[in-house]
């Protein structure tokens, strides 16, 4: 859930090329179809800059607005590959699991599903089964799904809402 | 000449990669929270709506654009409006029993609701940043 895409050694090496520029400009050797079309580079290179920053900065904003809302949810969420290993586990997931992070992401979710109950639990559209919490006693617990895209890989997933049953 | 315009080509093709990155991750984000059958809301620590997905704004019966920057409070029947508050600031206290859902009215012009709210709050490096709500209509 990390953003992870800092453009700072973009910013570097946009700033280094600027520099470049500039020299190649203040030097003596430049006619004046080059000077120019150096100077016009330059506009470029900053207009760009300036546009892409902002677009970043918006969607950095809104991802992180939108990855916070999945993280606290009031609901329990698994997001899972089509083979059923987990993704993405929000806070309230973790809790309902009785477990930390990592032993959630990159398991599988019949992991977490009563022994009895796994054969029965892949054959259903809406899973009523015993989720089996970390070292806790199994609870009777709903499952509905929805599909969703993965990020950056792009293929299809599984959204998973996990709620007790209440007697 | 040649060089520099190489090179800022493939600044421009690095920084468009990395926006497209960052577009597709707030998509997939954005198309949970909005395609989710469940009715949730997103508040400021004070209150005030930030996003509503579809089916909330089903359950409030307002147009999605006037509910970002109201206080959720004023979509809350008149006399439940003090109980929403002292709900909330429990949830920004992080209360122990402040996590429960509890029976409210959502009211707007045509009609009143009957719902279940339950909010959970956002944590930001410690602090309360806002809270998530979801909604459920009892009728």
């Amino acid at each position: 859930m990390n953003s992870g895409n800092s453009p700072e050694w973009l910013l570097t090496t946009v700033s280094a090329v600027r520099d470049l520029m500039i020299k190649r400009l203040e030097a003596e050797s430049l006619d004046g179809d080059a000077k120019r079309e150096m100077e016009m580079a330059l506009e470029e290179l900053d207009v760009m800059w300036e546009e892409l920053q902002g677009q970043a900065a918006l969607l950095v904003r809104e991802k992180e607005r939108y990855a916070e809302f999945f993280e606290y949810a009031p609901d329990a969420y698994l997001i899972t590959d089509a083979g059923g290993s987990i993704r993405e586990a929000n806070q309230a997931a973790l809790e309902f699991l009785n477990a930390p992070r990592d032993a959630v992401v990159g398991h599988s979710l019949s992991q977490y599903v009563a022994p009895e109950d796994r054969v029965n639990f892949l054959a259903r559209a809406v899973w009523r089964t015993r989720l089996q919490p970390r070292e806790r006693e199994a609870l009777a617990a709903e499952f509905s799904v929805r599909a969703i895209p993965l990020k950056k890989s792009g293929v299809a997933g599984l959204c998973w809402l996990m709620r007790p049953i209440k007697d | 000449m040649a060089r520099d315009t190489e090179d800022l080509e493939a600044i421009r093709l690095d920084l468009r990669a990395q926006v497209d990155q960052l577009a597709d991750e707030r998509q997939q984000y954005l198309e949970f929270f909005e395609r989710s059958p469940e009715a949730y809301l997103v508040t400021e620590a004070d209150g005030t709506i930030c996003a509503a997905n579809g089916a909330a704004v089903d359950i409030l019966q307002r147009r999605k654009h006037h509910l970002r920057g109201k206080p959720f409070a004023a979509l809350i029947a008149l006399e439940r409006r003090r109980e929403f508050r002292r709900r909330l600031r429990a949830l920004l206290a992080r209360a122990v029993d402040a996590q429960g859902s509890w029976r409210t009215i959502i009211e707007s012009p045509e009609l009143r609701t009957e719902v279940t709210l339950t909010g959970r709050p956002i944590d930001r490096a410690g602090t309360v940043s806002g809270i998530c709500w979801r909604l459920e209509a009892l009728t």
